[in-house]
């Protein structure tokens, strides 16, 4: 499971490469046969790869047609009138970036070719040559920048926090609901208590999710060193330094803190249901409050990512539960004080230590009532079981 | 010494437990008896401090608290392992959790294997075994750290009579090594075999306590075992005998009073030589069924 995206990243980068090696050995191509000197085959080849830079008579280029080594050819010739014609003939059609790049090319030789034959004077020719200019001037440089780097940033570190939420929550939730439901947990209470074991399991399952983004934070540490080096994403890597730099700085802050926070407060939720079920077939149902929860607040937080400054967004980044998914997008656009953040935080925190004390305080009885009824009789019957 | 004072539990408008009152010396076993729902099972959860009850529960004169808990052995009326784990990382994950390091789990593990009969190694899975050899691994599991006090809830619940023999074995040698033993049962026979005293609950309430046979003679010895000498009617006419069964190859009586057994054997045996005649007080089943109201007393 802590290698799934290595081994994610590993299959696609496999499948980039033989995709470009299939697409780069994609023969057969398009031969050009220019009958006119103004425009050799040899530059139009140039033009995009999809031409074969081998060059060969028409015959030669219709018996390979026919013969499927070629896809197809142009023949480029001029009229007396000086204009230039092309004619494809193929197997199929030529596609759109091909035959672009080949008009582009043809418009631009008969200007010349224009120019050459209309015999104008230099001065003419400037005139001729004028073209209105179009300058952009846009206030906060590197805007667009900004922009995108919040993008990523922002979906980078919901879906981490999702997925992480999502899988431990449901793990956790059937760990506990295990438990019960094999009645090991009445072996296990005469052995410790009922706070040591929710605690130790929270712990543990805390160990195991810090366990895991360290996994993360290393990996992606070394790939993004290898890669940096050389290999395929070297260019794009260089090349988007300054992007990549904003959206690491905006991933390592108090973001993480508010998803790790959230880790904390699903997983105590997911105890909590995980301690109301009845029987342990019914332990892939425990996780289920959580993993609702978990989707509302992940949902909702996408339809607020372009409005961070909308009163949902602002009332929502301090309720507990959705303040991990909602709070980071105001962090990352910027748009919340110090103050703002440190009360979400002191909000999220005083309600995971009274979540965890008051579940702690009835969890044996909830562990141990087993009543096979609705979900509130569970809970209503646990407080009094335990009740002590 | 395990000592229960005036414990009462109250479920919403069930009492599950009614001033039951009794204790248990150092190296002694005692059964628990009573129907489904007589209020077992609750008062072993109350020994353990998992719910809250009336009066106090004392083992060597404190409640059983986190401090005592190396101490207790405790097997849960319902068959509880981790599917998924080996036998030999169930026994160490709840043997670490009494304070048994692994080391010593591992050095264990296969006598106690052994002692069980239970088939396979300890590296196999808890859900590749039979359900006899999961109950043998988790009486293993409830034993393996030497316990002091040992609460066993229906210990031989589906154990064939081979199977039954071996758990019988290992509880007395638990009390031999000192233990104080507790155990639910259904099963009469095995309470009479190796019980020092019983328990009786009925409704939450005590209906007997007191050694197993202090308890069978406090009853009138009414049951009367005779070999057919004569036929039934001639006997189920006798005045104070209350009732005649025909089995294969002897008759039971059941009479009035003591004094009776005197006119049957003289009506039966006429001078002559008589095969099987034995009178006794009612066997632990039937005192059981008569306390539970089965049959009359």
């Amino acid at each position: 499971m802590v290698i799934s995206p290595f081994i994610l990243l590993l299959i696609s980068v496999g499948v980039g490469y033989l995709s470009s090696n299939s697409s780069s050995n994609s023969e057969p191509e398009i031969a050009v046969i220019s009958h006119t000197p103004a425009v050799t085959a040899t530059k139009v080849t140039k033009t995009t790869d999809a031409f074969t830079s081998k060059s060969m008579s028409e015959a030669t280029a219709k018996r390979k047609l026919h013969d499927n080594d070629l896809d197809g050819y142009v023949v480029i010739s001029q009229q007396k009138s000086g204009r230039l014609t092309a004619k494809y003939t193929g197997n199929k059609k030529m596609s759109a970036a091909t035959q672009t790049g080949l008009i582009a090319f043809l418009q631009k030789s008969q200007q010349a070719q224009n120019i050459m034959d209309s015999k104008v004077t230099a001065r003419q020719l400037t005139t001729l040559s004028r073209q209105p200019s179009i300058t952009q001037h846009v206030n906060n440089q590197g805007k667009s920048d900004n922009e995108t780097y919040k993008v990523v940033a922002f979906y980078l570190l919901v879906v981490m926090a999702y997925f992480i939420l999502l899988t431990y929550s449901t793990i956790t939730a059937q760990e506990i609901a295990q438990d019960k439901g094999t009645k090991i947990i009445e072996i296990i209470f005469s052995s410790t208590t009922a706070q040591k074991y929710f605690f130790g399991k929270l712990l543990g399952i805390m160990g195991v999710i810090c366990t895991q983004i360290a996994i993360y934070v290393v990996g992606g540490y070394l790939s993004f060193n290898i890669a940096k080096v050389g290999g395929d994403f070297k260019e794009l890597i260089n090349d988007n330094s300054h992007l990549i730099h904003m959206v690491i700085g905006n991933l390592i802050n108090v973001n993480l803190l508010f998803v790790f926070l959230g880790v904390v407060i699903y997983t105590i939720l997911s105890a909590f249901s995980g301690a109301l079920v009845a029987k342990a077939e019914d332990a892939n149902k425990a996780a289920t409050p959580a993993i609702y929860i978990c989707l509302a607040a992940f949902l909702l937080s996408f339809s607020f990512i372009d409005n961070p400054t909308s009163v949902v967004t602002q009332i929502l980044s301090f309720v507990p539960f959705m303040s991990s998914f909602f709070m980071p997008i105001r962090v990352i656009d910027g748009s919340v004080s110090g103050a703002g953040i440190g009360l979400s935080l002191i909000i999220l925190i005083v309600t995971i230590g009274a979540m965890a004390y008051y579940i702690s305080s009835i969890y044996e009885g909830l562990m141990l009532q087993s009543d096979n009824s609705s979900f509130w009789n569970r809970f209503k019957r646990g407080l009094k079981y335990g009740n002590k | 010494m395990l000592s229960v004072n005036n414990v009462s539990k109250q479920f919403d408008q069930v009492k599950a437990l009614s001033n039951v009152n009794f204790s248990i010396n150092d190296g002694t076993i005692l059964g628990l008896i009573g129907q489904n729902g007589a209020g077992k099972t609750t008062l072993f959860h109350s020994t353990l401090n998992f719910i809250s009850h009336d009066g106090e529960i004392l083992w060597n004169g404190e409640p059983i608290t986190e401090k005592s808990f190396d101490e207790v052995g405790y097997l849960p009326e319902e068959r509880s392992l981790l599917p998924k784990m080996t036998i030999e990382q169930q026994v160490t994950y709840l043997a670490a959790l009494k304070g048994m390091p692994a080391k010593m789990v591992s050095q264990k593990l296969p006598g106690w294997m052994k002692k069980f009969e239970v088939k396979g190694k300890p590296t196999d899975k808890i859900k590749d075994l039979s359900k006899g050899n999961q109950q043998k691994v988790q009486l293993i599991c409830t034993l393996i750290h030497d316990p002091k006090f040992i609460i066993l809830d229906e210990p031989f619940s589906g154990l064939d009579p081979v199977n039954a023999s071996l758990l019988k074995a290992a509880i007395l040698e638990a009390k031999a090594n000192g233990a104080t033993i507790i155990f639910s049962s259904h099963d009469m026979n095995n309470v009479e075999e190796i019980c020092d005293e019983l328990v009786m609950l009925k409704d939450g309430h005590v209906v007997l306590h007191g050694p197993v046979n202090q308890v069978r003679n406090q009853y009138p010895r009414t049951k009367l075992i005779i070999s057919p000498t004569i036929p039934i009617s001639d006997v189920a006419t006798i005045p104070g005998v209350i009732d005649a069964k025909q089995f294969s190859d002897h008759y039971q009586l059941t009479l009035s009073s003591e004094e009776v057994g005197k006119v049957v054997f003289k009506r039966v045996s006429n001078g002559e030589y008589i095969e099987t005649f034995s009178q006794q007080a009612p066997s632990l089943d039937e005192i059981f069924r008569m306390k539970v109201g089965e049959i009359d007393e």
